[in-house]
């Protein structure tokens, strides 16, 4: 992969004594591009990000940001901004003194945009950021995010405590910036249908490893469902990856992996697979493979505290 | 630099923490003691009527500092600003912070011996071993313990970001073995009178800003040295 990609990660490995939080990880993420990073909580999404922006060191593994190393290195933050869920603020700043301070920071702040953004989240700018409510806190992230205009722009699952209708506004002002202005962004999110209109590049860890890593159109494309009589999936699915597989009477329905083909026999339908069907059964496949964690059914995938496993 | 200096601005963006605070708190202590010393004037003989009140102000500032590790320095990490140059930026505004407390409290200390003590008599900022003839050295003398206990606020602060609970509690229970260690030592090898002595012979330039300074430096070097690796 080309040196010129934003984020250039090559066997990237964190360890706590005996817990690695991420496991050899190599991950290239293209410039002006939304990357989906997804993973169930404990993942190491957090982590990653953490590395990424130089306030988590890595044990092992080589982390480029725009070429350089992040740690301690003031020309590559200034080109990024890492809007994260546990972002503290000090207790005695209101709401503007937050914005103020990352006009001061962020070269490419963009003032008209922020105050458009408070006027949509219908943000108090006077009140204290301590006595928010959480979706108001988050959406304070989602305003600095959006108008420091950083060339990386991450986000740490930005969305917690926002309802439906303000989650939809983030999603819809980030695009609608995003196609105006094209910048490389990183969603770590749980709420994966609600983005995979938006994600072109999926990057799923589970346990420290890379899962799955690809444009997310193709991801999508090479997985199918499949079902029918037991017999004719098991002999159309064999030599394919199976990702997921449920046996119903004498039916079967099967998720599987780079089948290209659709034949009309022997009663076999075929559905389509959203990219959170995909990851949760990538997940489920892997996890039962290790024999150790077996994944929730159905449920989605790192649904739960909103922590990060942190 | 321009992080630093933009550091430096995140800290005065809420006038009312750095800067406010500390003012107010000075002033409502030297009220309460106008007050105090006011209606029991007829009591407390005039050379008894010095207050260590003044306290107040450098114990605010320092706590300001713990603060501003404990909480300003997660929230710049956040927003991208390097280690380095939160430190530098902080280490800065405490070199401003205390120049300038230490000329306010200089002014104050020529208008409290210009009124005669604010009329009553008190040693609220000319207190005796404090007080010398030049301005300059008695500015030096107010201002330099500001940097000090800042630099030790902000120290502990580092050592907290970098080593957690666990480390403030080493570095306390370090501290409070070391000072007995040297208590018990200089009683066992009767160096108490040496040791008054030494302290007399001081004059207040020495103490209140030669090793203050010496102390400030020290601390300042060594948490720059230990925020490399501090985690946010």
């Amino acid at each position: 992969m080309s040196a010129a990609n934003p984020v250039s990660l090559t066997g990237v490995s964190k360890r706590y004594r005996e817990v690695a939080a991420l496991d050899g990880v190599s991950i290239e993420l293209a410039e002006n591009t939304i990357h989906g990073l997804l993973g169930r909580n404990g993942a190491g999404k957090t982590t990653l990000m953490h590395i990424l922006t130089g306030q988590a060191f890595e044990t092992a593994g080589d982390v480029r940001v725009f070429g350089e190393h992040p740690y301690e290195n003031a020309g590559v933050l200034r080109r990024v901004c890492f809007v994260k869920e546990s972002q503290r603020y000090p207790d005695w700043f209101a709401v503007r003194h937050a914005f103020k301070a990352a006009a001061l920071l962020y070269p490419g702040w963009d003032e008209t945009f922020a105050s458009h953004l408070v006027d949509d989240f219908d943000l108090p700018l006077d009140r204290r950021i301590k006595k928010l409510s959480r979706g108001q806190l988050s959406a304070v992230g989602v305003v600095i995010g959006l108008a420091a205009q950083a060339p990386l722009t991450i986000f740490d699952e930005p969305y917690l405590g926002l309802d439906a209708v303000a989650r939809q506004l983030f999603y819809d002002r980030l695009l609608a910036d995003y196609a105006e202005r094209p910048r490389t962004v990183v969603l770590s999110t749980h709420l994966i249908d609600e983005v995979s209109d938006l994600i072109e590049h999926v990057v799923l860890l589970d346990r420290g490893r890379v899962l799955l890593d690809g444009d997310a159109e193709t991801l999508r494309g090479d997985a199918v469902t499949v079902s029918g009589p037991s017999g004719v999936v098991t002999s159309f699915v064999s030599g394919h990856e199976v990702l997921h597989r449920e046996d119903v009477g004498g039916m079967t329905r099967a998720t599987v992996r780079g089948v290209t083909e659709r034949p009309e026999l022997g009663g076999l339908s075929f559905e389509p697979v959203s990219l959170q069907q995909l990851v949760v059964r990538t997940a489920q496949g892997r996890g039962d493979e290790g024999g150790r964690r077996r994944a929730a059914t159905g449920g989605p995938v790192g649904a739960g505290n909103g922590n990060g496993g942190r | 630099m321009k992080q630093s200096l933009a550091v430096v601005r995140i800290h005065l963006v809420s006038w009312r923490f750095i800067g406010i605070m500390p003012v107010a708190i000075l002033a409502l202590v030297l009220v309460l003691n106008l007050a105090l010393f006011g209606s029991m004037g007829d009591i407390i003989p005039p050379d008894g009527r010095t207050t260590g009140g003044v306290l107040s102000i450098y114990i605010t500032v320092a706590v300001g500092y713990l603060q501003a590790m404990t909480q300003s320095f997660p929230f710049a990490l956040g927003l991208s600003v390097t280690r380095r140059a939160f430190y530098a930026g902080t280490a800065l505004l405490v070199a401003i912070e205390a120049a300038a407390a230490g000329a306010l409290l200089l002014g104050l200390k020529v208008v409290e011996q210009a009124s005669g003590g604010w009329g009553l008599g008190i040693k609220f900022f000319a207190i005796a071993f404090l007080v010398v003839d030049n301005p300059l050295l008695q500015w030096l003398i107010y201002a330099v313990p500001f940097a000090a206990l800042s630099a030790m606020a902000v120290f502990v602060g580092v050592v907290f970001k970098r080593w957690g609970q666990a480390g403030v509690y080493a570095l306390t229970i370090a501290l409070g073995v070391g000072l007995a260690g040297a208590v018990v030592l200089i009683t066992l090898q009767d160096w108490w009178p040496a040791f008054g002595g030494w302290f007399a012979e001081q004059t207040p330039l020495a103490l209140f800003a030669g090793y203050p300074l010496v102390l400030a430096l020290l601390l300042g070097g060594a948490g720059w040295l230990a925020i490399r690796r501090a985690i946010p």
